[in-house]
């Protein structure tokens, strides 16, 4: 079993200062509106989200609208003739998150201090709502402790038109500039916005990723298109192309493991459909990248991602109208290395890598949730690609890594999050014991994660 | 001779009407679809999963259709339960063509 050792007593003052926070935080009054989104609507966040970033289907029917619906009033102009219209926000839609955490793996990592505090982990600043009666925006900037600037971070503006049918249906369609392959997604299956929701930047985590699963995020730029069609088919594809933040442009791609070349194409379709009390989405998405680390010439590695995922809602009506909801998604990527491998990076050019993943939550109302999800990635063993390292690397070459993520949410307010999460490890990076050669064993990364957040 | 002059009368009165009517349906048309088909869908059932989820009424039932004109204004001003207050969006001449257009639903059937 895990044991948070306090080995200091500064990690006993930090424990007892994140407690006062904590405690704080209870004191927090209800807020009756929140970031821009629920001061653009004047609706509360339980209207968009289950728990956020968890989105409801009338969430999911606000973001793929463009993000533009709203109840308050606007500066306005008709259009005519030679005149453009205007639909402007009086409001400016900004809001802040401000995350302060606690972090502690079984065994510190070496040469560090256990029971990381961070205050604050992150803040982000979001430029968040409509710009126009068509178009509207999810934009975050946000400040990293570690880094101690701030950087662009996820990004997606759309324009949509959902005065349209088609076969006497209706219809909305859209256009999306996103920085983050599947940013844009309307489910919580989908990398950008999957369980966990919150987690630590601190904590060692497995070796071993899909491209899809977050490699791209914030790197790069890409343009699609999206249609839904009589509320149940969700069609959607974007091309991406590298773009490095803080990286000089033109892009020559010196220091950036991916590069693209040409366009990197990303694909998406799902049906959804509901009664009264149930949900279900079941969905597939994937990538097809050809990219040269550090160059932007001579030979590619190649990857292609596939994947399946499903979500189902269940409200409970008998229970105060509580959600369970239950997702899930596989990720199968094929790659083919020749860059990787001439570089001396890889042992073979194939490999193969599936990432499997599941969770259940049940929400109390909209005041707490409990969330366990398990996850599994398996692959082709290469001791070049996977090398052996301290830590984060692996002894066997193994890519395979599997455990447990239990999350228990309170959220004293809708924009008050205090959540307390485990990550349990049974293999890290292809082995339960010594993964590392260096003597540390896959449950030395069990990590037990404090988060405060808020929302305003 | 009077009555011709009669029936000239109202069917230029007509003529001259009817663009005020249809723009008035138009009006209402756009600012039915901009505010409202979101949960109560096209048609007014709220069938859509985000009018199930949101409880949206079925704006053509009797629930809905025997309410009083003024008491469908107040809700569309000044919203019920999940759904939105739009009194500072909509102005009470739209809140008034929002209403006839919700008593024409249940005939678009």
């Amino acid at each position: 079993m895990f044991s948070m050792k306090l080995r200091h007593s500064s990690d006993v003052t930090l424990l007892q200062l994140f407690a006062v926070l904590c405690f704080v935080a209870l004191l927090v009054p209800e807020a009756l509106a929140v970031p821009s989104y629920s001061r653009q609507t004047g609706m509360p966040c339980a209207s968009c989200h289950y728990a956020p970033p968890e989105l409801t289907p009338f969430g999911r029917k606000f973001k793929l609208e463009g993000y533009t619906f709203t109840t308050k009033a606007q500066v306005t102009d008709e259009k005519k003739g030679h005149n453009a219209a205007l639909a402007l926000l009086e409001a400016f839609p900004l809001s802040i998150v401000f995350d302060t955490s606690l972090t502690a793996t079984k065994s510190p990592q070496p040469g560090t201090q256990n029971g990381n505090f961070q205050f604050p982990q992150d803040v982000s600043l979001f430029l968040a709502g409509a710009w126009t009666s068509h178009i509207g925006s999810f934009v975050q900037v946000t400040y990293d402790s570690q880094g101690d600037h701030f950087s662009w971070d996820n990004t997606d503006i759309r324009y949509a038109n959902h005065d349209r049918t088609l076969f006497g249906k209706p219809l909305t369609y859209g256009i999306t500039l996103n920085n983050n392959p599947s940013v844009e997604d309307l489910w919580n299956t989908t990398p950008a916005w999957g369980f966990p929701f919150v987690g630590s930047n601190v904590a060692p985590g497995p070796s071993a990723g899909a491209i899809i699963n977050g490699a791209l995020a914030q790197d790069v730029a890409g343009v699609g298109g999206y249609v839904m069609w009589n509320e149940h088919w969700y069609l959607a594809g974007t091309m991406y192309r590298s773009e490095h933040i803080g990286g000089a442009q033109p892009n020559s791609g010196a220091g950036f493991s991916y590069n693209i070349r040409g366009v990197a194409p990303y694909w998406r379709a799902a049906y959804q459909t509901s009664t009264d009390n149930n949900y279900l989405e079941i969905g597939t998405y994937g990538m097809h990248v050809k990219s040269t680390p550090n160059a932007v010439t001579g030979l590619t590695d190649s990857y292609t991602d596939w994947a399946a995922d499903f979500e189902y809602d269940r409200t409970i009506p008998q229970l105060k109208n509580d959600v369970v909801s239950v997702r899930g998604t596989f990720i199968r990527e094929n790659s083919t290395l020749l860059a990787t491998f001439a570089a001396g990076g890889a042992a073979q050019t194939s490999h193969h890598l599936n990432t499997a993943q599941a969770n259940v939550e049940y929400h109390f109302g909209t005041r707490f949730s409990g969330t366990a999800g398990l996850f599994n990635i398996t692959g082709t063993s290469d001791p070049l690609l996977f090398s052996q390292a301290a830590v984060s690397g692996s002894a066997n070459g193994s890519p395979q890594s599997n455990g447990y993520t239990l999350n228990a949410s309170w959220w004293p307010a809708q924009n008050v999050d205090l959540a307390v999460q485990y990550t349990g490890y049974l293999r890290f990076n292809g082995a339960q014991t010594n993964y590392d050669s260096a003597g540390r064993n896959a449950s030395s990364n069990n990590t037990v994660y404090l988060l405060a957040r808020f929302v305003f | 001779m009077r009555k011709f002059f009669l029936l000239t009368l109202w069917g230029m009165s007509c003529c001259l009407a009817a663009p005020s009517a249809m723009q008035a349906q138009s009006d209402a048309d756009k600012i039915y679809k901009t505010n409202c088909v979101l949960c109560h869908t096209a048609d007014g059932s709220g069938s859509s999963p985000t009018g199930k989820a949101m409880h949206a009424k079925d704006l053509r039932s009797d629930e809905v259709q025997k309410q009083t004109d003024a008491a469908l204004a107040e809700v569309i001003t000044k919203g019920r339960g999940k759904m939105p207050a739009f009194g500072a969006k909509i102005k009470p001449d739209d809140v008034t063509k929002m209403v006839a257009y919700i008593r024409a639903l249940p005939n678009k059937k």
